[in-house]
């Protein structure tokens, strides 16, 4: 049986640490919470795998792939540019902006859960924390997306977009094959190389990570 | 009634070019000559593959490998067949452009041998990931295809290295990858559905899933449908989704620009259809949505295709325009709507590519890609005009060129469905697509020489930029001339998507999917 406290204090440093990536303001901080979150993540596989065993392959992929090669990247690409670039939308609103998302996703997943099949019967009551935490990191990520100007730091959002992702399949696709898990696992990596390989060529044409200055190209 | 035959066929198609592309990389630093023949080798084994699957698919058999998990049914067939053709035409285009444009430089670190290299590679992950794609069944693998064709492609837009590449190429990772993690969700949320429905790992398979989806919750189908159009519309260059489309198209080189508008748009839209038509048959709106969604983009590709003056960028805003009447067709949800689609989707990559590599052809000669800078070039040119205006008149759906047949095929079955407002509008974005492609050719080709134009080393381009693109151009005017040469393939293709709607036309014959009309 899944320990629910062990659950709920693990989905509730999740948000935390979300929130500190996205936060942030020195690069290197936001990848450390990064890598904090993604620990999490494997934290919560290995707890649900009492109930799903395939999903502590999942959670060592996630150990391999978020924990260790992503923050390796993240943290090589901001070696002489630590400090992120002043984003759209400062610290009060993006807290405000977190309560409501997380109290809304909370109320939605735990009174509607029905619009997910087979939700229920594979978690139980946890599935609906799991989704609410899930849609928030989602939700969060595409928020650091949208409004942090910092080209890395937007990669920082994307794995956090992807996160969020994951860690619904835990709620939604259970007993999904290891492959396609493997699959997803792998894409990501190196979506996030290639990324900051192009931001590295980015930095040293424009002088600067500011995706507000990449404006060659107008429609 | 098609049969299923366990092959190797599926596998190898996305195989041999993956591996051409790792043997590339390997050798291709060692042994110049190689990573050309080696990329040659790949791309026609692939080519050839797609012919022998299109074969089978034609006498009703089902090809699959890897326990039903890669799946060639006709409409995967016909869409291997575009992608390993288009691709084979894109490298033969390759191999005298690519030397020519490294010496300009490009990736960093290396010297233009090693970008040679890096290219081919690069190209063959690109074209793989694309047919992997195509074949496969497994819905989650679907999205990982999906997603490896744009890792597999970033590289190739940001290939120049310039500040306008990297941008080009920043934005294009990114956006696409934003956009795509939409379409997992939604790949997700049908499986969860699938697997209550059919148990275990058939939940997984698209082929399975027909059967079930019209028994789905309406709202999982909603929000599963939200987030596969939003995902696999981004891909697709769908408006509002597009803004990556322009800058990568107009960025990536030329043979590169020809495969992402000629052939992966397709590859997506071709996502879109097989998980967002499941639903068809129990959920009719959704169509009624995509048909919305199609006919604002066409009108918006169009109205900023008028705007532009970079001819590459131009042509791209247009691949935007014209994926609208793509999606127009399956939106309109017949099946002589569907076939209207799949028959654009064909002719618009003949026809795209050609202009793409015929915009190359000048860029190649001139060095200049402003539409203003140019002129007189059909003196200087004028295998490359010809083909231009081909590719031109073929977009813009002038008779008697292939464009012709396929708009007229939407328009027919958009007024046999009563979306008389979707033709109307859009018969008027057609003229606005005839306005601007016939305006940039006679300004680029005609009239008085320009400076650009007539400096001393401009003339035409080398022989195997010019065997591609005559090729092309001849399937334009082939397929509009004697359109039933397709029919078949298009029809079997066609009978594969749900539809929601009855076809009453006589130009194909009743499909069998009338069991699964509902209105």
């Amino acid at each position: 049986m899944v320990s629910q406290n062990l659950v709920h204090t693990l989905s509730l440093m999740m948000i935390f640490t979300s929130f500190a990536a996205v936060e942030a303001r020195n690069l290197r901080h936001a990848t450390v919470a990064y890598s904090f979150q993604a620990l999490l993540i494997c934290g919560l596989l290995a707890a649900y795998s009492v109930q799903n065993s395939a999903l502590i392959y999942w959670a060592a992929t996630a150990l391999v792939t978020k924990a260790i090669l992503i923050p390796c990247f993240l943290w090589r690409s901001t070696q002489g540019a630590e400090d992120e670039t002043k984003p759209l939308i400062g610290f009060g609103v993006s807290a405000v902006l977190l309560i409501v998302v997380l109290s809304v996703m909370y109320k939605l997943m735990h009174m509607h859960a029905g619009l997910f099949i087979n939700v229920r019967g594979s978690l139980g009551e946890l599935a609906g924390t799991n989704l609410a935490v899930a849609f928030t990191v989602f939700i969060l990520g595409l928020y650091a997306i949208l409004t942090r100007r910092d080209a890395i730091k937007t990669v920082i959002g994307l794995c956090l977009l992807e996160n969020g992702v994951h860690l619904s399949l835990v709620s939604l696709a259970p007993t999904i094959k290891e492959t396609a898990l493997a699959g997803i696992a792998t894409e990501v990596v190196v979506t996030v190389y290639l990324l900051l390989y192009i931001i590295g060529g980015v930095r040293e044409k424009f002088a600067t990570t500011d995706t507000f200055k990449l404006s060659e190209l107008h429609w | 009634m098609s049969t299923e035959v366990v092959s190797t066929l599926p596998a190898l198609v996305t195989i041999v070019p993956a591996a051409a592309g790792v043997l590339i990389l390997i050798l291709g630093r060692f042994i110049g000559w190689m990573r050309e023949a080696l990329a040659l080798v790949g791309v026609l084994s692939a080519f050839a593959f797609s012919i022998g699957i299109a074969r089978a698919a034609l006498d009703h058999r089902v090809l699959t490998s890897f326990g039903r998990q890669f799946y060639a049914d006709s409409l995967s067939a016909l869409m291997v067949s575009l992608v390993s053709g288009i691709g084979l035409l894109a490298t033969v285009y390759s191999l005298k452009y690519m030397r020519h444009q490294v010496q300009e430089g490009g990736l960093p670190h290396t010297t233009s041998e090693g970008r040679l290299t890096t290219f081919y590679g690069w190209l063959m992950f690109f074209i793989s990931t694309m047919l992997w794609a195509c074949l496969s069944n497994n819905i989650i693998m679907l999205y990982v295809a999906v997603e490896a064709s744009t890792i597999a492609s970033g590289l190739l837009v940001a290939f120049y290295w310039d500040k306008r590449a990297l941008e080009a190429g920043y934005k294009y990772l990114m956006l696409l990858t934003v956009g795509i993690t939409f379409a997992l969700f939604g790949c997700v949320l049908v499986y969860a559905a699938g697997a209550a429905a059919l148990g275990g790992h058939r939940g997984l398979l698209l082929s399975d899933l027909k059967s079930v989806a019209g028994s789905f919750p309406p709202t999982t189908v909603a929000l599963a449908c939200a987030f596969l159009i939003v995902g696999f519309g981004t891909k697709a260059g769908i408006a509002p989704f597009h803004p990556w489309l322009p800058d990568a198209h107009a960025e990536a080189p030329t043979p590169v620009s020809a495969l992402l508008s000629g052939v992966m748009l397709k590859v997506a839209v071709y996502a879109l259809v097989r998980t967002v038509s499941l639903f068809y048959p129990g959920f009719s709106p959704v169509a009624m949505f995509v048909l919305g969604l199609g006919v604002f983009t066409l009108i918006l590709g169009d109205l900023m295709a008028l705007a532009q003056n970079d001819l590459k960028r131009m042509l791209a805003y247009s691949s935007v325009s014209q994926m609208g009447y793509v999606l127009m067709g399956f939106g309109i949800g017949t099946q002589m709507g569907i076939y209207a689609g799949l028959f654009h989707m064909l002719n618009h990559a003949l026809a795209k590519s050609l202009l793409f590599l015929a915009a190359g052809s000048v860029i190649y000669s001139t060095g200049a890609r402003g539409i203003s800078n140019l002129g007189g070039l059909a003196k200087k040119m004028p295998i490359t005009a010809f083909c231009f205006f081909v590719g031109a008149f073929a977009v813009s759906g002038l008779p008697p060129f292939n464009g012709f047949q396929s708009k007229l095929a939407l328009f027919v079955a958009g007024a046999e469905a009563g979306d008389w407002w979707a033709v109307v509008l859009g018969i008027g974005a057609s003229l606005i697509t005839l306005v601007v492609l016939v305006k940039a050719a006679r300004t680029v080709f005609w009239g008085k020489l320009s400076e650009a134009a007539a400096a001393p080393t401009v003339r035409e381009a080398p022989m195997s930029v010019l065997v591609a693109m005559v090729i092309l151009a001849v399937l334009c005017l082939g397929i509009g001339i004697f359109p039933r040469a397709v029919y078949a393939p298009l029809n079997a293709a066609s009978e594969m998507v749900q539809t929601v709607k009855s076809a009453t036309s006589e130009m194909i014959p009743k499909g069998r999917d009338a069991r699964n009309i509902n209105r």
